[in-house]
Formats: structure tokens, C-alpha cells, sequence
């Protein structure tokens, strides 16, 4: 397998015929200290394929995937490379011999351009050492091109939405000689339309020899995409499956593990409406919605939240109302202005035209702190940046949203409620910590958000607000999560939720509000819709009848910085 | 516990080994401690006169100024900014509360508010252009360095200003109540700035905005709010080691503070604070500056050559800060 894969012209692979073997691991240990984080793992993957790596967080794909990537030694074990056993020292080691990894944190410089990012550290150069820019940004638009994405190579990294920064990152994973290519989780910020084109871009890769490893929360995807299916439990290898000869009922019991079984059928429920191959999966789905209280209960009273005709530099008119109890979600493209909503709501964006009314009284905020006063909480999308101080404690974060209330008197600060309230959270919503002192960047994607969630849990606000509150949380935290907001919601806050996946929206919502072009174009009962498929027509007609801008100027983030206004 | 009837309210408990803990601790600047103690042990066996009350007075005394600024500078460094017109704040502090009791009625307690409100309205100036226009705050206080100093230069026509007032030497430069005025004044600013740290809400929303400021924005804290308030009591602070220093001179000097920024912002980093901000204890910016102090003293009476020493006080800033702010392998 010395060739060059970009001479490789045809793809050998025809319908499941077996690739040559690319990659081979077996008996891979790995100990940390007293954590056996990989013990015994065997894994193949062949030209032309894509094998997705399953399993719950801190099952051990991450290892692996180090282990692969040259970022950590194993113990015991062997790893070949084109039937040659490798040792790889350093992750230079591992991208000299063709093995290229796109982790979920983004690698790229957000100041730079397109281009710039794609042949960083190798840029055409003229003799006397200066960058030939032309050159970079035809190479870059071949590269792109290549992919078969749209993007400008001259755009600056920080101005795309978040979908099309991953699909430079891939782009940037792939150039050079690379046979391996492994995504990991790379569509958990992305929309289904944007995800399609990601898939596309992947049988471009595949075709042309390099094997891809995928590693996903989403199960749907795996049926999708993939060929084959390895999953990993507790560090060991628990199967691999031939996507076409597996289904999800099994897949989701081979990843969860037997000692699992009353989640397990919860589990499958959430997952069964993410797929729209399995039959059984979908006549599972209907019995399996959830129990929510009579619709004449949620919609009675004075709705918690009313939009009016409300515009601002990102939104049209929209008209929205959520009611007590009720839980409304926000579905739309990246970029349709579904955040943009929720921002505006927090305080975070003025609104310049409308009235929004808050519990049927007409209000104005200027700042998130206007609106927290107004019992408004709001998750937000980027946990990491816009949720939590990482190296901060529990209870630190926590106490974070009542310092200007409860857990202040007279200016000093309440420490002992602030522990008692963070003791209360740390049970209530189940977040798996020592204690309140645990530092928040050791705790896994769903339990951080679970902290994320802690900061509005008590007292409860009157309307939550939530951005893609399930990203980068593995399956079983993400029922929790489901029955944090369903209990929230059955308190009698409002709820507001923008998902990117349709299955999820389905799945916790009363009510799904179809966002276009910075307005509401929509808004439709939960039981008129019939499964994911039928929403997601409706979301894609909906976009079609807007003009759509330049993608570029679709995300611009709120002021960084609080400035007057 | 107690009987079944009265039983304890479930989760209700003091927290975790207590306050105090947080003070000297959170930060784990443990290293500059033993560094601390070594320092003193090696310059008692290295110099007899070393190992002395005198001589810890001396220490205490001479560092006073820097503790002083620091203790300011804690809370600038931990939401994340930094101020660097402190030196140039103290000396136009100064200067103006030497004139004030100059031209004012001579009354120290004018003085005193003279230098006080100088510090705050540099502070305030520092943390508006830094927090409400978002500029960085190293290029606000490097400007502000060159003007405050101008200023100072200006108002004086570049000579020390006399001060002839008895209390206003009694109060900031002699002693009170026994205790060395330098010495008085720093307990002071410990005694209002370890509570305000890390006891009351205030210090919350410091370390929040200097840990994450948008995710403290997107939970209701003003940060804008947050960085003023923290260049107004380093302001202030300054203000007060510029009085303290012209009353100790007996003139105010232009000068005063020249430099002096340098040594405070290493203190505060000595002492475990992170230049990004969300860390820091008063404690370690006080054992910081008397480190420094004590190496300072020690050099001296063990005789080492004053060229050598500068070379020497900067090996071992780097040295210790090498190991406070080591960065935490996750």
C-alpha cells in the first residue's frame, strides 16, 4: 500500500467486496495508572470503507483513536499498517504513514483564510520565500472543489458558520497522502442538509482507496454510511457488525451492555425515531412517545413568552408564542436564524421592531441580566465558551447565575448555600462528580451540560431556553437530559429548544416552530407531523421558498465583548 | 448527630474544609510558599543579620508600596486584564496630594483623599475604555503609563513638591499604634481585600469574568462592570502607596512610582495567579511580594554584587512562576 492514493483512479469497491486491510489492531492495552482504558481491543479497517467505532463516552474509542493518531503509546498489542507492524512515537509519526484525524475541537486558526488554513506550513512560495497567494487560493479551490464543497477559499476561517469550518477542517485533513482519514464526530454540529453534503464529500474520500473511520452518537448515520460497525465497550471490543446485517435495537444493546437493561428500551425509543430504515424501529416509535399531559393543559392560560412582529438586524416579524408547560422547538437550517431567536429573547440582540411580552407583560432587555431577572435561562449552544469556566469548579459555575440574588448578603458571598444548592444539583440532575469541587473540565460532555443546566435549576425559570442542548453528549446522558427538560417543562416553565436533529425535536417537543430567513414561517403540532422524514421536507420547503443570503454572512456571533447599545 | 426528631436538614453542611482553604490555596501556589521558606532559611545561615525582627520589619517595610499596588493588581490579573500605569498612577497620586496639602488648607485628610481619588479616576478611565469599548487593556494602561506620568511631570514643572503637615507624617509615613505606617497601611489593604476576593459575590464575578467572561455575560454578570471595578481599587491602592510614599520622603517626588508596575504584576504572579485570568489569592500576591523583598534584602547582606542581583532576581521569578503556573495536564 506504498501508492500514492490519489493515483488510485477507480474504486476497487463494489458492493461489500471486501478492500484490502489498511489497518489492523490487535489486543491493543492501554493502562492509565489504575485505569484500564483499553483492554484486548482488536480493530480492521479496509480501503474504500467507512467502519463506524461506537460506543458510550469513556468506552475507549478516544483512546484508540490516539493510540492510531500516535498521540499515546499502547502497552500490548500490535498495530499494522498495510500488514506492517507500526510503532508510532508522535502524531507526525502517524500522519507521515498516511493516518490523518479530525478531532471534534477544530484545529484551524479562525484568523486566517480558507486557504491560508488549507496549506498552512506547506504555502506555495516564490525563491525568494514570498507566499505566491494566487497560487494558495487555486490550489485551496481545487482541494475544495475536490470535495465537492462551495466554499470560498478566501473567506476567513471565524466567519463561517460552524458547519463549514468542519468541512475545512476536513478538507485540511485530507490533504497530502493520506489512506486513513478518521472523523470523529463530525457532524455533531452540523444540520441535516449539511450533514448530506459532509456524507458526499466521505464517498468522495472512499472512493478514491483512503478507509475512514467515523465515530458518531448518531445511530442513523451509521446505517447511512457506513459498511461496518465496530463496538466498544469498558476498553474491550464488543463486535463488528456488517451495517447491512445488523439493526439498531442490536447495535444500541451491544453499546449500552447488558447490565443496562431498563435504560435500554428508553434508549432505543429516543434512537428508533433517528432511523428511518428500520421498520421495527418506527412502529416502535409510535408507542413510544412520550407520555405529555393533555395538549388542552399546556395550551390554556396566557402563553410565558410572546414574540409580536419582532424584528432586529437577523430577524423578520416573527411571531412566536410558548406556553406554560409547553415545549416548543426552533427547526432550520444553520443560519436560518433559530439561535438568533433565542439570543434575542436572552437580551443578547436588541429587539428593534414588535413587542415581546413576558407573561403577558410587554418587556425590553438590554442585557442577559435583564432577562435572568426575568426568570429567562438560557443554555447556550457552545458549552465551552458560552456556558461554563472550564477550569472552574461545580460549584463555582453554578453559583455563577445567583450571585446577585440568593447567594449574596449585604455583598458576602453565601457559601454554604452556594454548596448546599450545588449538593442539590449535583443530585437532582444526576451529574456524575466527586463533589462540588470537581473541576468542570474533568467531567465528561454530559455531565458538563448537565452543569450547564444546574445554573437555571433552582429557583426554575419561567422560560428555558435551550441551543442544541444535547451536542457532544453520548446517548445515555442524553435521556437524562431529555427527562431534565420534560420535568422542567412538566413544572410548568416554557420551554424553547433549537435542535439540529429533527429525531430529537420530535421526540421532547409539543410544538415545532420552522424557522427561514430570519422568520417564523410555520408552526406545527407535534402529532400533524409523521415522522422525521415528513419534518424534514417540511424544513426544506420551507428554506426554499427564502431567498438565501451569501452563506458567508450567516453566522455572525452577538458582540463579543458588552458594549452600549 | 442529634436525636432523630431534630434531625439535620438533608445537604445542609459547611463547605468543604472552609474558607480559608480558598485563600491560601485554590490556586496551589504551594511551590512559592516552600520557595519562601527556603529563601529564609538559606540568607539565616548565609548572614547573621539576616534572621532578625528587625530586619522582617525592614523587609515588610520596604516591600510595602509593591504589596500594596498588588494586592490592586490581583483583581485586574484575575479577570483576565492587566494594568500597567500603576508606577506612573502612584506618582501623579502623589504629586496631586502633595499639592492639594500644599495649596489646599494642609489638611491630611484632603491629602489622603487626594491620592485616593487620583488612583480611582485612573482606574476608572483604565477600566471604561477597557470594558465598555473593549480595547486591550495592555495597550489602555500603556498609554495611560505615558499620560499619568506626563502629567505628574507637568503639574510639579518636573520638581518634588515640599509637604510640611506633622500628621500626614505620622499617619503614612512614621507609625500608628506602633506599627510602621508602610506596614499599617498594607494590613489595611489586606483586611479590605481578602473578604472582597474571596468571601463576597463581587470576587465570584471577578474570577468568572476573568475564567470565562462570555459564559459569566450569558449567566447575567456585568463584566463591563466587573473590569471597571477592578481598575478603580487598583487606582485606588496606587493612589494610596503614592501618599504613603511622598509622606515617607517628606516631598513627592515625580518619580515615585517609576518602575514600580513591573514588580507588583510579578508578585501577583508569583503568588499563582494566571496572566489569563479566573486565578489568584491575595495571600499568594503578599507572599509573591515579600518573596521578592526577602531576596532583595538577602542579596544585600550577603554581600552579592548589586549587578548580580538583578540577574538573580529574575531567575528566580521565572523559576518560581515555572512551577506556580505550570499548566494542569487535564
Amino acid at each position: 500500500m506504498g501508492v500514492d492514493t490519489r493515483e488510485i483512479e477507480a474504486p476497487p469497491r463494489a458492493g461489500g467486496e471486501p478492500g484490502v486491510a489498511l489497518v489492523q489492531c490487535e489486543g491493543i492495552t492501554k493502562r492509565f495508572g489504575a485505569v484500564h482504558a483499553l483492554r484486548g481491543v482488536g480493530f480492521e479497517l479496509r480501503s474504500g470503507e467507512v467502519h463506524a467505532l461506537l460506543g458510550q463516552n469513556g468506552a475507549g474509542k478516544s483512546t484508540l483513536i490516539k493510540v492510531l493518531a500516535g498521540g499515546i503509546e499502547h502497552d500490548e498489542g500490535r498495530l499494522l499498517l498495510g500488514g506492517e507492524e507500526v510503532d508510532f512515537r508522535t502524531p507526525a509519526d502517524s500522519r507521515a504513514a498516511g493516518i490523518s484525524v479530525v478531532y471534534q475541537e477544530l484545529s484551524l486558526v479562525p484568523s486566517m483564510s480558507i486557504s491560508a488554513n488549507l496549506c498552512l506550513g506547506s504555502e506555495p512560495h516564490n525563491r525568494l520565500g514570498f507566499v505566491r497567494r494566487r497560487e494558495a487560493v487555486r490550489q485551496a479551490r481545487e482541494m475544495l472543489a475536490r470535495l465537492g464543497l462551495t466554499l470560498d477559499p478566501r473567506a476567513i476561517v471565524e466567519r463561517l458558520p460552524f458547519a463549514y469550518r468542519q468541512m475545512t477542517e476536513i478538507a485540511k485533513a485530507l490533504s497530502g497522502d493520506v489512506r486513513v482519514l478518521v472523523l470523529d464526530e463530525p457532524t455533531s454540529s452540523l444540520s441535516e442538509a449539511e450533514s448530506e453534503i459532509l456524507f458526499e464529500a466521505i464517498k468522495e474520500v472512499t472512493a478514491r482507496g483512503v478507509g475512514v473511520i467515523y465515530i458518531t452518537h448518531r445511530l442513523s448515520e451509521v446505517f447511512q454510511i457506513s459498511q461496518r460497525v465496530t463496538v466498544i465497550r469498558d476498553g474491550a471490543n464488543v463486535g463488528t457488525f456488517d451495517t447491512a446485517e445488523t439493526d439498531l435495537h442490536s447495535l444500541v444493546a451491544a453499546i449500552i451492555g447488558p447490565e443496562h437493561e431498563n435504560l435500554r428500551r428508553d434508549e432505543v425509543e429516543a434512537l428508533a425515531l433517528g432511523d428511518p430504515k428500520d421498520v421495527n424501529g418506527a412502529g416502535a416509535t409510535i408507542t413510544a412517545l412520550p407520555a405529555r399531559r393533555p395538549a388542552a393543559d399546556r395550551h390554556g392560560g396566557t402563553p410565558v413568552l410572546e414574540l409580536r412582529d419582532v424584528g432586529n438586524d437577523r430577524l423578520v416579524g416573527v411571531d412566536l408564542a410558548v406556553g406554560a408547560g409547553e415545549i416548543v422547538g426552533l427547526a432550520g437550517m444553520v443560519g436560518s436564524g433559530r439561535t438568533e431567536i433565542l439570543e434575542t429573547i436572552f437580551g443578547l440582540r436588541r429587539v428593534a421592531s414588535g413587542e415581546m411580552r413576558l407573561e403577558d407583560r410587554p418587556v425590553k432587555f438590554r442585557r442577559p441580566t435583564d432577562a435572568i431577572r426575568r426568570g429567562v435561562a438560557l443554555v447556550p449552544e457552545d458549552r465551552h465558551v458560552q456556558g461554563v469556566a472550564l477550569e472552574h469548579s461545580i460549584e463555582r459555575n453554578l453559583a455563577l447565575t445567583r450571585l446577585s440574588d440568593d447567594l449574596g448578603r449585604l455583598g458576602a458571598f453565601r457559601r454554604g448555600a452556594s454548596y448546599d444548592r450545588a449538593k442539590a444539583a449535583i443530585a437532582t440532575l444526576g451529574i456524575k462528580a466527586p463533589g462540588p469541587d470537581a473541576r468542570v473540565q474533568d467531567l465528561s460532555g454530559g455531565n458538563q451540560q448537565k452543569v450547564v443546566f444546574g445554573k437555571w435549576h433552582d429557583p426554575r425559570p419561567s422560560l428555558l431556553l435551550l441551543d442544541e442542548p444535547t451536542v457532544g453528549v453520548d446517548i445515555g446522558a442524553r435521556e437524562e437530559l431529555y427527562g431534565i427538560i420534560r420535568r422542567i417543562a412538566g413544572e410548568g416553565s416554557g420551554v424553547l429548544t433549537v435542535c439540529s436533529e429533527l429525531a430529537e425535536l420530535l421526540l421532547i417537543c409539543d410544538r415545532i416552530a420552522i424557522v427561514a430567513g430570519g422568520r417564523i414561517v410555520q408552526s406545527i403540532r407535534r402529532d400533524e407531523i409523521e415522522n422525521e422524514e415528513h419534518l424534514h421536507r417540511i424544513v426544506q420547503e420551507a428554506e426554499g421558498t427564502i431567498a438565501r443570503p451569501d452563506h458567508h454572512d450567516e453566522d455572525t456571533r452577538p458582540f463579543e465583548e458588552e458594549r452600549p447599545s | 448527630m442529634s436525636s432523630s426528631a431534630a434531625a439535620p436538614r438533608v445537604g445542609v453542611s459547611r463547605p468543604s474544609a472552609g474558607g480559608l482553604r480558598n485563600v491560601f490555596t485554590s490556586d496551589r501556589p504551594y511551590p512559592l510558599y516552600l520557595a519562601f521558606i527556603a529563601l529564609i532559611v538559606y540568607f539565616s545561615f548565609a548572614s547573621e543579620f539576616f534572621f532578625s525582627a528587625d530586619n522582617f520589619l525592614n523587609i515588610a517595610r520596604q516591600t510595602a508600596f509593591v504589596s500594596i499596588v498588588a494586592i490592586g493588581m490581583t483583581f485586574v490579573i484575575a479577570t483576565g486584564e492587566i494594568d500597567l500605569s500603576v508606577g506612573s498612577t502612584m506618582s501623579l497620586a502623589a504629586m496631586l496630594s502633595a499639592l492639594v496639602l500644599k495649596d489646599l488648607g494642609n489638611s491630611w485628610v484632603l491629602g489622603l483623599l487626594a491620592g485616593l481619588v487620583t488612583g480611582g479616576a485612573v482606574g476608572v478611565i483604565n477600566g471604561t475604555l477597557v470594558g465598555r469599548l473593549g480595547i486591550p487593556s495592555f495597550l489602555v494602561t500603556l498609554g495611560s503609563l505615558s499620560i499619568a506620568s506626563g502629567l505628574a511631570l507637568t503639574v510639579t514643572k518636573t520638581q518634588p513638591v515640599v509637604i510640611v503637615n506633622d500628621s500626614f507624617f505620622q499617619y503614612f509615613g512614621s507609625s500608628i499604634i506602633g506599627i510602621p505606617a508602610g506596614i499599617f497601611w498594607t494590613i489595611v489593604a489586606l483586611a479590605v481585600c481578602i473578604p472582597l476576593l474571596h468571601f463576597s459575590t463581587f470576587g465570584r464575578k471577578v474570577f468568572a469574568t476573568g475564567g470565562n467572561a462570555t459564559a459569566a455575560r450569558y449567566s447575567g454578570i456585568n463584566t463591563t462592570r466587573v473590569k471597571v471595578s477592578a481598575f478603580v481599587i487598583v487606582g485606588v491602592l496606587a493612589g494610596l502607596a503614592g501618599v504613603l510614599a511622598s509622606a515617607q520622603g517628606q516631598s513627592a517626588r515625580p518619580d515615585v512610582g517609576t518602575g514600580l508596575e513591573l514588580t507588583a504584576i510579578a508578585a501577583v504572579v508569583l503568588g499563582g495567579a494566571s496572566l489569563f485570568g479566573g486565578r489568584g489569592t491575595i495571600i499568594g500576591t503578599l507572599v509573591g511580594s515579600l518573596m521578592m523583598g526577602v531576596l532583595n534584602n538577602g542579596l544585600v547582606l550577603t554581600g552579592v554584587n548589586p549587578t548580580i542581583q538583578l540577574m538573580i532576581v529574575g531567575a528566580v521569578i521565572i523559576t518560581a512562576v515555572a512551577f506556580t503556573s505550570r499548566k494542569r495536564t487535564s
